[in-house]
């Protein structure tokens, strides 16, 4: 059986915020507050598929996913290198993937994360069911879920 | 004592590597493997004397590298530190020899609730 119950907006925020106070600084939160995303910047994605289907997405701008990246290795900016930044996003995004999956009911798979500079689109199936749209470190940070749309039972 | 952690984040592997320090289980030998093939070659070279290891990996999950481990006669202590903590998953990792399963984002405190009695059991 497919279950395409939607997460609530709520539980996603609250995914997203304990992942930020445990990796990330609870000293330096997450807030609720829209900051423009500028072009460009990084994304990371992850897919859920099996029992419940969607795609988790984050996106932050260079600054942010280079703040990220420090703080998690605890380690100079300057020292940090694009790998270390894309292991870091795919943690990231396999950590809110994770979390928000195991909130859903049905049985279901993670994929490897995905991890780019520019947007990773979902594919056209896909529709957004919940954008939050958050402020780190005075950098936006946006976090989507996409699904495929309810399927009409007549 | 040696631990084995297994994770394909470089990331990852320090940060749970730091937290063992955090959460008073700092003076042991540490090891790493990349994925579970790696992490199967690791416990044959290094005979660890407990294993973390994450589940969702390239080349061989966290689930098959236990299996296979088991399969082998493999008794190490193994426990996973992994971002999915469904009861499904808890299920499926007690079911297959887990001793526990740590859910990611993780804290010093609760790393310190499951790994006190595997460690306590190995001084």
């Amino acid at each position: 059986m497919t279950v395409t119950l939607e997460p609530s907006l709520g539980d996603v925020h609250a995914v997203v915020e304990e992942v930020w106070s445990s990796f990330l600084g609870a000293e330096e939160p997450i807030l609720p507050l829209a900051t423009p995303m500028p072009p460009g910047g990084w994304s990371a994605a992850i897919t859920v598929s099996g029992g419940w289907d969607a795609q988790i997405t984050v996106n932050l701008t260079d600054g942010a996913a280079q703040a990220v990246t420090s703080t998690m290795l605890m380690c100079p900016v300057e020292d940090c290198s694009d790998e270390d930044l894309r292991d870091a996003l795919g943690e990231l995004v396999n950590m809110v993937g994770g979390n928000v999956k195991s909130l859903m009911a049905g049985s279901a798979v993670l994929s490897l994360p995905l991890v780019g500079h520019g947007d990773i689109s979902p594919g056209s199936h896909l529709v957004e069911v919940c954008r939050l749209e958050l402020t780190w470190r005075g950098e936006p940070v946006v976090v989507t879920v996409h699904l495929p749309p309810t399927a009409d039972p007549s | 004592m040696k631990i084995l952690v297994v994770d394909d984040s470089r990331v990852m592997r320090q940060i749970v590597i730091r937290t063992l320090r955090q959460s008073g289980h700092g003076g042991h030998d540490i090891v790493e493997a990349e994925n579970g093939r790696e992490g199967l070659e690791a416990v044959q070279r290094e005979a660890p004397d407990l294993v973390l290891s994450d589940w969702n990996m390239p080349e061989m999950s966290g689930i098959d590298f236990l299996t296979t481990l088991r399969g082998s006669g493999g008794t190490v202590p193994f426990g996973f530190v992994t971002s999915e903590g469904s009861p499904a998953m808890r299920a499926q990792a007690e079911a297959a020899g887990a001793a526990f399963l740590i859910a990611k984002p993780f804290t010093p405190e609760s790393f310190d609730e499951a790994l006190g009695a595997v460690l306590g059991a190995h001084p």
